[in-house]
Protein backbone atom coordinates (compact mmCIF):
# COMPACT_ATOMS: atom_id res chain seq x y z
CA UNK A 1 0.00 0.00 0.00
CA UNK A 2 1.17 3.54 -0.80
CA UNK A 3 2.95 4.96 2.28
CA UNK A 4 1.04 8.22 2.04
CA UNK A 5 -2.21 6.29 1.92
CA UNK A 6 -1.19 4.27 4.97
CA UNK A 7 -0.21 7.45 6.85
CA UNK A 8 -3.45 9.15 5.88
CA UNK A 9 -5.46 6.10 6.94
CA UNK A 10 -3.72 6.13 10.31
CA UNK A 11 -4.54 9.76 11.04
CA UNK A 12 -7.74 10.26 9.18
CA UNK A 13 -10.95 11.33 10.72
CA UNK A 14 -13.57 8.66 10.15
CA UNK A 15 -16.38 11.16 9.82
CA UNK A 16 -14.70 13.11 7.03
CA UNK A 17 -14.30 10.00 4.95
CA UNK A 18 -17.86 9.00 5.78
CA UNK A 19 -19.10 12.39 4.55
CA UNK A 20 -17.25 12.11 1.25
CA UNK A 21 -18.48 8.53 0.73
CA UNK A 22 -22.04 9.61 1.45
CA UNK A 23 -21.72 12.56 -0.90
CA UNK A 24 -20.43 10.44 -3.78
CA UNK A 25 -23.12 7.84 -3.10
CA UNK A 26 -25.80 10.55 -3.30
CA UNK A 27 -24.18 11.75 -6.52
CA UNK A 28 -24.45 8.25 -7.97
CA UNK A 29 -28.11 7.96 -6.99
CA UNK A 30 -28.87 11.46 -8.27
CA UNK A 31 -27.53 10.37 -11.65
CA UNK A 32 -29.91 7.42 -11.69
CA UNK A 33 -32.85 9.70 -10.91
CA UNK A 34 -32.26 11.91 -13.95
CA UNK A 35 -34.42 10.96 -16.91
CA UNK A 36 -34.18 12.45 -20.38
CA UNK A 37 -37.43 12.02 -22.27
CA UNK A 38 -38.81 13.50 -25.48
CA UNK A 39 -36.41 16.45 -25.45
CA UNK A 40 -36.96 17.23 -21.78
CA UNK A 41 -35.08 16.38 -18.62
CA UNK A 42 -36.91 15.07 -15.59
CA UNK A 43 -35.72 14.67 -12.05
CA UNK A 44 -37.49 11.67 -10.62
CA UNK A 45 -38.52 12.75 -7.14
CA UNK A 46 -41.54 12.61 -4.85
CA UNK A 47 -43.18 15.53 -6.62
CA UNK A 48 -42.97 14.03 -10.07
CA UNK A 49 -44.04 10.56 -8.92
CA UNK A 50 -47.03 11.85 -6.98
CA UNK A 51 -48.13 14.24 -9.71
CA UNK A 52 -47.91 11.62 -12.42
CA UNK A 53 -49.81 9.13 -10.25
CA UNK A 54 -52.58 11.70 -9.67
CA UNK A 55 -53.00 12.85 -13.24
CA UNK A 56 -52.81 9.33 -14.65
CA UNK A 57 -56.17 8.71 -12.97
CA UNK A 58 -57.62 11.54 -15.07
CA UNK A 59 -55.89 11.10 -18.39
CA UNK A 60 -53.51 8.65 -20.01
CA UNK A 61 -52.54 10.15 -23.38
CA UNK A 62 -51.26 13.48 -24.61
CA UNK A 63 -50.35 14.93 -21.24
CA UNK A 64 -47.97 17.88 -20.95
CA UNK A 65 -45.55 17.89 -18.03
CA UNK A 66 -43.05 20.56 -16.98
CA UNK A 67 -39.52 19.20 -16.94
CA UNK A 68 -36.65 20.16 -14.62
CA UNK A 69 -36.14 23.40 -16.58
CA UNK A 70 -39.87 24.16 -16.59
CA UNK A 71 -40.11 23.39 -20.29
CA UNK A 72 -43.44 21.82 -21.37
CA UNK A 73 -42.89 18.27 -22.58
CA UNK A 74 -45.57 16.21 -24.30
CA UNK A 75 -46.00 12.73 -22.86
CA UNK A 76 -47.88 10.66 -25.40
CA UNK A 77 -48.19 7.52 -23.32
CA UNK A 78 -48.44 8.49 -19.67
CA UNK A 79 -48.73 4.89 -18.42
CA UNK A 80 -45.42 3.93 -20.03
CA UNK A 81 -43.81 7.09 -18.66
CA UNK A 82 -45.18 6.34 -15.20
CA UNK A 83 -43.91 2.76 -15.30
CA UNK A 84 -40.47 3.97 -16.33
CA UNK A 85 -40.08 6.61 -13.61
CA UNK A 86 -41.40 4.33 -10.88
CA UNK A 87 -39.10 1.55 -12.01
CA UNK A 88 -36.09 3.89 -12.02
CA UNK A 89 -37.08 5.31 -8.64
CA UNK A 90 -37.36 1.89 -6.98
CA UNK A 91 -34.11 0.72 -8.51
CA UNK A 92 -32.21 3.83 -7.42
CA UNK A 93 -33.63 4.07 -3.91
CA UNK A 94 -33.15 0.35 -3.26
CA UNK A 95 -29.53 0.69 -4.29
CA UNK A 96 -29.20 3.83 -2.14
CA UNK A 97 -30.62 1.99 0.87
CA UNK A 98 -28.39 -1.02 0.38
CA UNK A 99 -25.22 0.99 -0.08
CA UNK A 100 -26.07 3.41 2.72
CA UNK A 101 -26.58 0.53 5.14
CA UNK A 102 -23.21 -0.80 4.07
CA UNK A 103 -21.64 2.62 4.77
CA UNK A 104 -23.29 2.86 8.19
CA UNK A 105 -22.00 -0.59 9.11
CA UNK A 106 -18.45 0.33 8.17
CA UNK A 107 -16.82 1.36 11.41
CA UNK A 108 -13.35 2.10 10.11
CA UNK A 109 -11.91 4.21 7.32
CA UNK A 110 -10.52 1.08 5.68
CA UNK A 111 -13.97 -0.48 5.55
CA UNK A 112 -15.59 2.75 4.30
CA UNK A 113 -13.38 2.86 1.22
CA UNK A 114 -13.25 -0.91 0.65
CA UNK B 1 -28.84 11.10 -35.82
CA UNK B 2 -25.24 10.11 -35.11
CA UNK B 3 -23.97 10.62 -31.58
CA UNK B 4 -20.41 10.44 -30.37
CA UNK B 5 -17.72 11.81 -28.13
CA UNK B 6 -14.86 14.12 -29.01
CA UNK B 7 -11.62 14.41 -27.04
CA UNK B 8 -8.63 16.68 -27.66
CA UNK B 9 -5.02 15.70 -26.95
CA UNK B 10 -1.92 17.77 -27.62
CA UNK B 11 1.02 16.39 -25.68
CA UNK B 12 3.35 18.63 -23.79
CA UNK B 13 6.82 17.86 -22.47
CA UNK B 14 5.36 17.55 -18.98
CA UNK B 15 2.13 15.65 -19.49
CA UNK B 16 1.11 12.64 -21.54
CA UNK B 17 -2.21 13.88 -22.85
CA UNK B 18 -2.22 11.07 -25.41
CA UNK B 19 -2.43 8.48 -22.65
CA UNK B 20 -5.02 10.48 -20.67
CA UNK B 21 -7.21 10.94 -23.74
CA UNK B 22 -7.04 7.23 -24.47
CA UNK B 23 -8.20 6.38 -20.95
CA UNK B 24 -10.94 9.03 -21.01
CA UNK B 25 -12.11 7.87 -24.44
CA UNK B 26 -12.08 4.20 -23.55
CA UNK B 27 -14.12 4.74 -20.41
CA UNK B 28 -16.58 7.04 -22.17
CA UNK B 29 -17.04 4.61 -25.03
CA UNK B 30 -17.54 1.69 -22.64
CA UNK B 31 -20.04 3.42 -20.37
CA UNK B 32 -21.98 5.57 -22.85
CA UNK B 33 -21.80 3.03 -25.66
CA UNK B 34 -21.10 5.54 -28.44
CA UNK B 35 -18.05 6.04 -30.67
CA UNK B 36 -15.22 8.42 -29.78
CA UNK B 37 -13.01 10.54 -32.01
CA UNK B 38 -9.74 12.22 -31.11
CA UNK B 39 -8.50 15.62 -32.25
CA UNK B 40 -4.73 15.58 -32.10
CA UNK B 41 -1.56 16.60 -33.93
CA UNK B 42 1.27 14.75 -35.73
CA UNK B 43 3.75 14.96 -32.85
CA UNK B 44 1.22 13.52 -30.39
CA UNK B 45 0.48 10.64 -32.78
CA UNK B 46 4.23 10.07 -33.06
CA UNK B 47 4.42 9.94 -29.28
CA UNK B 48 1.59 7.38 -29.23
CA UNK B 49 3.65 5.24 -31.60
CA UNK B 50 6.79 5.59 -29.47
CA UNK B 51 4.94 4.82 -26.26
CA UNK B 52 3.21 1.78 -27.80
CA UNK B 53 -0.36 2.97 -27.36
CA UNK B 54 -1.10 3.76 -31.01
CA UNK B 55 -2.53 0.31 -31.71
CA UNK B 56 -4.83 0.58 -28.70
CA UNK B 57 -5.74 4.13 -29.76
CA UNK B 58 -6.76 3.06 -33.24
CA UNK B 59 -9.05 0.43 -31.74
CA UNK B 60 -10.64 2.84 -29.25
CA UNK B 61 -10.97 5.91 -31.47
CA UNK B 62 -13.29 5.81 -34.44
CA UNK B 63 -11.35 8.69 -36.03
CA UNK B 64 -8.00 10.33 -35.41
CA UNK B 65 -8.56 13.88 -36.60
CA UNK B 66 -5.14 15.36 -37.22
CA UNK B 67 -4.87 19.13 -36.96
CA UNK B 68 -2.03 21.59 -36.69
CA UNK B 69 -0.75 21.86 -33.15
CA UNK B 70 -1.99 25.17 -31.69
CA UNK B 71 0.73 27.69 -30.98
CA UNK B 72 0.34 29.00 -27.46
CA UNK B 73 2.45 30.22 -24.59
CA UNK B 74 -0.24 29.23 -22.10
CA UNK B 75 1.33 28.02 -18.89
CA UNK B 76 -0.37 26.93 -15.76
CA UNK B 77 0.59 26.02 -12.22
CA UNK B 78 -0.30 22.41 -11.64
CA UNK B 79 -0.08 20.57 -8.35
CA UNK B 80 0.64 16.93 -7.81
CA UNK B 81 -0.42 16.68 -4.21
CA UNK B 82 1.90 19.08 -2.41
CA UNK B 83 4.33 19.46 -5.33
CA UNK B 84 3.86 22.35 -7.72
CA UNK B 85 5.16 22.94 -11.21
CA UNK B 86 4.47 25.21 -14.17
CA UNK B 87 3.37 23.24 -17.20
CA UNK B 88 2.55 24.27 -20.77
CA UNK B 89 -1.12 23.98 -21.60
CA UNK B 90 -2.00 23.38 -25.27
CA UNK B 91 -5.77 23.63 -25.34
CA UNK B 92 -6.62 26.80 -27.21
CA UNK B 93 -8.33 25.12 -30.18
CA UNK B 94 -11.40 23.73 -28.40
CA UNK B 95 -13.67 26.09 -30.32
CA UNK B 96 -12.91 24.08 -33.47
CA UNK B 97 -15.00 21.19 -32.09
CA UNK B 98 -18.07 22.23 -34.05
CA UNK B 99 -16.23 22.08 -37.38
CA UNK B 100 -14.22 18.96 -36.59
CA UNK B 101 -16.77 16.65 -35.02
CA UNK B 102 -18.03 13.88 -37.27
CA UNK B 103 -21.22 13.54 -35.20
CA UNK B 104 -24.60 15.27 -35.29
CA UNK B 105 -24.73 15.31 -31.52
CA UNK B 106 -21.37 15.49 -29.75
CA UNK B 107 -20.21 15.20 -26.18
CA UNK B 108 -16.94 17.07 -25.86
CA UNK B 109 -14.95 16.06 -22.78
CA UNK B 110 -11.60 16.96 -21.29
CA UNK B 111 -9.00 14.22 -21.28
CA UNK B 112 -8.97 14.24 -17.48
CA UNK B 113 -12.72 13.59 -17.23
CA UNK B 114 -13.44 9.92 -16.68
CA UNK B 115 -16.91 8.57 -17.33
CA UNK B 116 -17.91 5.60 -15.19
CA UNK B 117 -21.71 5.85 -15.51
CA UNK B 118 -24.30 6.37 -18.23
CA UNK B 119 -25.61 9.59 -16.64
CA UNK B 120 -24.79 11.77 -19.64
CA UNK B 121 -26.78 9.44 -21.94
CA UNK B 122 -29.92 11.10 -20.61
CA UNK B 123 -28.83 14.33 -22.32
CA UNK B 124 -28.42 13.14 -25.92
CA UNK B 125 -31.99 14.05 -26.82
CA UNK B 126 -32.46 17.19 -24.75
CA UNK B 127 -33.81 20.03 -26.88
CA UNK B 128 -30.94 22.44 -26.08
CA UNK B 129 -28.42 22.83 -28.91
CA UNK B 130 -25.53 23.49 -26.52
CA UNK B 131 -25.15 22.30 -22.93
CA UNK B 132 -22.19 22.97 -20.63
CA UNK B 133 -21.16 21.66 -17.21
CA UNK B 134 -23.08 23.97 -14.91
CA UNK B 135 -20.52 24.14 -12.10
CA UNK B 136 -17.75 22.37 -10.30
CA UNK B 137 -18.76 19.94 -7.56
CA UNK B 138 -15.80 19.43 -5.26
CA UNK B 139 -15.71 15.87 -3.96
CA UNK B 140 -14.77 17.17 -0.49
CA UNK B 141 -17.08 20.16 0.03
CA UNK B 142 -17.53 23.70 -1.15
CA UNK B 143 -15.00 24.90 1.42
CA UNK B 144 -12.06 24.35 -0.87
CA UNK B 145 -13.48 26.36 -3.75
CA UNK B 146 -12.83 30.02 -4.33
CA UNK B 147 -14.90 32.72 -5.96
CA UNK B 148 -12.99 32.15 -9.19
CA UNK B 149 -14.22 28.56 -9.29
CA UNK B 150 -17.80 29.80 -9.41
CA UNK B 151 -17.55 33.08 -11.31
CA UNK B 152 -15.19 34.23 -14.02
CA UNK B 153 -13.99 37.02 -11.70
CA UNK B 154 -14.84 38.74 -8.43
CA UNK B 155 -17.35 40.95 -10.25
CA UNK B 156 -18.00 38.69 -13.20
CA UNK B 157 -20.61 36.33 -14.50
CA UNK B 158 -21.24 32.69 -13.62
CA UNK B 159 -18.44 30.30 -14.57
CA UNK B 160 -19.47 27.21 -16.53
CA UNK B 161 -17.09 24.26 -16.77
CA UNK B 162 -16.19 23.30 -20.32
CA UNK B 163 -14.95 19.95 -18.97
CA UNK B 164 -18.19 18.62 -20.44
CA UNK B 165 -19.95 20.23 -23.41
CA UNK B 166 -22.70 18.67 -25.48
CA UNK B 167 -23.83 20.19 -28.76
CA UNK B 168 -25.72 19.51 -31.98
CA UNK B 169 -24.81 20.40 -35.53
CA UNK B 170 -27.23 23.29 -35.77
CA UNK B 171 -26.93 26.96 -36.73
CA UNK B 172 -27.45 27.91 -33.08
CA UNK B 173 -24.54 25.74 -31.96
CA UNK B 174 -22.37 27.05 -34.80
CA UNK B 175 -23.06 30.59 -33.61
CA UNK B 176 -22.07 29.51 -30.13
CA UNK B 177 -18.70 28.10 -31.21
CA UNK B 178 -18.08 31.08 -33.50
CA UNK B 179 -18.68 33.29 -30.47
CA UNK B 180 -16.28 31.24 -28.33
CA UNK B 181 -13.68 31.71 -31.07
CA UNK B 182 -14.39 35.44 -31.25
CA UNK B 183 -14.00 35.75 -27.48
CA UNK B 184 -10.72 33.85 -27.70
CA UNK B 185 -9.40 36.11 -30.47
CA UNK B 186 -10.42 39.20 -28.51
CA UNK B 187 -9.62 37.84 -25.07
CA UNK B 188 -8.10 41.07 -23.72
CA UNK B 189 -11.11 43.08 -24.82
CA UNK B 190 -13.56 40.69 -23.11
CA UNK B 191 -11.32 40.59 -20.04
CA UNK B 192 -11.74 44.36 -19.80
CA UNK B 193 -15.51 44.10 -20.14
CA UNK B 194 -16.07 41.12 -17.85
CA UNK B 195 -13.13 41.91 -15.56
CA UNK B 196 -11.43 38.53 -15.65
CA UNK B 197 -7.72 37.73 -15.50
CA UNK B 198 -6.51 37.45 -19.09
CA UNK B 199 -2.92 36.41 -18.41
CA UNK B 200 -3.68 32.92 -19.61
CA UNK B 201 -6.42 31.73 -21.91
CA UNK B 202 -9.01 29.56 -20.25
CA UNK B 203 -11.67 27.63 -22.19
CA UNK B 204 -14.09 27.71 -19.26
CA UNK B 205 -14.10 31.51 -19.37
CA UNK B 206 -14.45 31.78 -23.16
CA UNK B 207 -17.34 29.28 -23.11
CA UNK B 208 -18.99 31.07 -20.17
CA UNK B 209 -18.78 34.47 -21.85
CA UNK B 210 -20.15 33.04 -25.11
CA UNK B 211 -23.04 31.39 -23.26
CA UNK B 212 -23.78 34.59 -21.36
CA UNK B 213 -23.87 36.63 -24.57
CA UNK B 214 -26.04 34.13 -26.46
CA UNK B 215 -28.38 33.70 -23.50
CA UNK B 216 -29.18 37.40 -23.92
CA UNK B 217 -26.87 38.64 -21.14
CA UNK B 218 -28.92 36.91 -18.46
CA UNK B 219 -28.39 33.82 -16.34
CA UNK B 220 -30.58 31.09 -17.86
CA UNK B 221 -31.33 27.72 -16.28
CA UNK B 222 -31.23 25.92 -19.61
CA UNK B 223 -28.22 24.55 -21.47
CA UNK B 224 -26.69 22.97 -18.41
CA UNK B 225 -25.02 19.62 -17.91
CA UNK B 226 -24.71 18.23 -14.37
CA UNK B 227 -22.13 19.75 -12.01
CA UNK B 228 -18.70 18.30 -12.66
CA UNK B 229 -17.69 16.11 -9.71
CA UNK B 230 -14.03 16.94 -9.23
CA UNK B 231 -10.94 16.03 -7.27
CA UNK B 232 -8.53 18.97 -7.16
CA UNK B 233 -4.90 18.81 -8.21
CA UNK B 234 -3.79 18.84 -4.59
CA UNK B 235 -5.67 15.55 -4.18
CA UNK B 236 -3.92 12.35 -5.15
CA UNK B 237 -5.24 9.35 -7.02
CA UNK B 238 -3.73 6.71 -4.74
CA UNK B 239 -4.91 3.45 -6.23
CA UNK B 240 -6.97 1.90 -8.99
CA UNK B 241 -8.41 -1.54 -8.36
CA UNK B 242 -11.17 -3.34 -10.23
CA UNK B 243 -13.80 -0.66 -10.71
CA UNK B 244 -12.74 1.50 -7.77
CA UNK B 245 -10.61 4.64 -7.61
CA UNK B 246 -9.18 5.56 -4.21
CA UNK B 247 -8.11 9.13 -3.58
CA UNK B 248 -6.29 11.02 -0.89
CA UNK B 249 -8.35 14.17 -0.52
CA UNK B 250 -6.48 17.17 0.82
CA UNK B 251 -8.22 19.04 3.64
CA UNK B 252 -8.86 22.77 3.06
CA UNK B 253 -5.70 23.87 4.84
CA UNK B 254 -3.69 21.00 3.39
CA UNK B 255 -2.68 19.68 6.79
CA UNK B 256 -3.68 16.10 6.05
CA UNK B 257 -5.30 13.78 3.57
CA UNK B 258 -8.69 12.09 3.85
CA UNK B 259 -9.04 8.76 2.05
CA UNK B 260 -12.11 8.36 -0.16
CA UNK B 261 -13.13 6.03 -2.95
CA UNK B 262 -15.58 6.10 -5.83
CA UNK B 263 -17.19 3.54 -8.09
CA UNK B 264 -19.56 3.98 -11.03
CA UNK B 265 -19.41 7.78 -10.78
CA UNK B 266 -18.09 10.22 -13.39
CA UNK B 267 -15.09 12.13 -12.08
CA UNK B 268 -12.84 15.00 -13.16
CA UNK B 269 -9.32 14.34 -11.88
CA UNK B 270 -7.30 17.53 -11.90
CA UNK B 271 -4.10 15.89 -10.68
CA UNK B 272 -2.93 14.78 -14.10
CA UNK B 273 0.39 13.39 -12.93
CA UNK B 274 -1.41 10.94 -10.67
CA UNK B 275 -3.53 9.80 -13.62
CA UNK B 276 -0.34 9.10 -15.58
CA UNK B 277 1.14 7.15 -12.66
CA UNK B 278 -1.88 4.84 -12.74
CA UNK B 279 -2.12 4.80 -16.53
CA UNK B 280 -1.68 1.06 -16.98
CA UNK B 281 -4.31 0.15 -14.34
CA UNK B 282 -6.74 2.69 -15.81
CA UNK B 283 -6.17 1.31 -19.29
CA UNK B 284 -7.16 -2.12 -18.00
CA UNK B 285 -10.59 -0.70 -17.12
CA UNK B 286 -11.48 0.27 -20.68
Amino acid sequence: MDERLQAALDFSNYQQTFSIQRKTLKEKIEAKLTYGFNGGLFRIDKNLLTFVEVISAKRSNGVVLMDANDNPILIDDLEAFKDEIFSRYFEATNEYYKQYQQLKKSRSVEKLIA
Amino acid sequence: MTTGILVYAHNSRSLDYALMSLIAAGLAKKNLNVPVSLVTDPSTVEWMRESNILEKATSVFENLIIVERPITDNQRKLCDGKNESMVPFVNTNRASAYDLTPYNRTLLIDSDYFIFSNRLSEYWNIDDDVLIGQSINDIYSGDRLGYNDRYISEVGIKLYWATTVMFSKTPRAKTFFDTVNFVKENYKHYADIFRFDNRQYRNDIAFSVAKHILDGFINLDSGRLPPVLTTLDKDILASVEDNKLTFLISTPLGEKYIPASITDTDIHIMNKQSIIRHGSQLLEMI
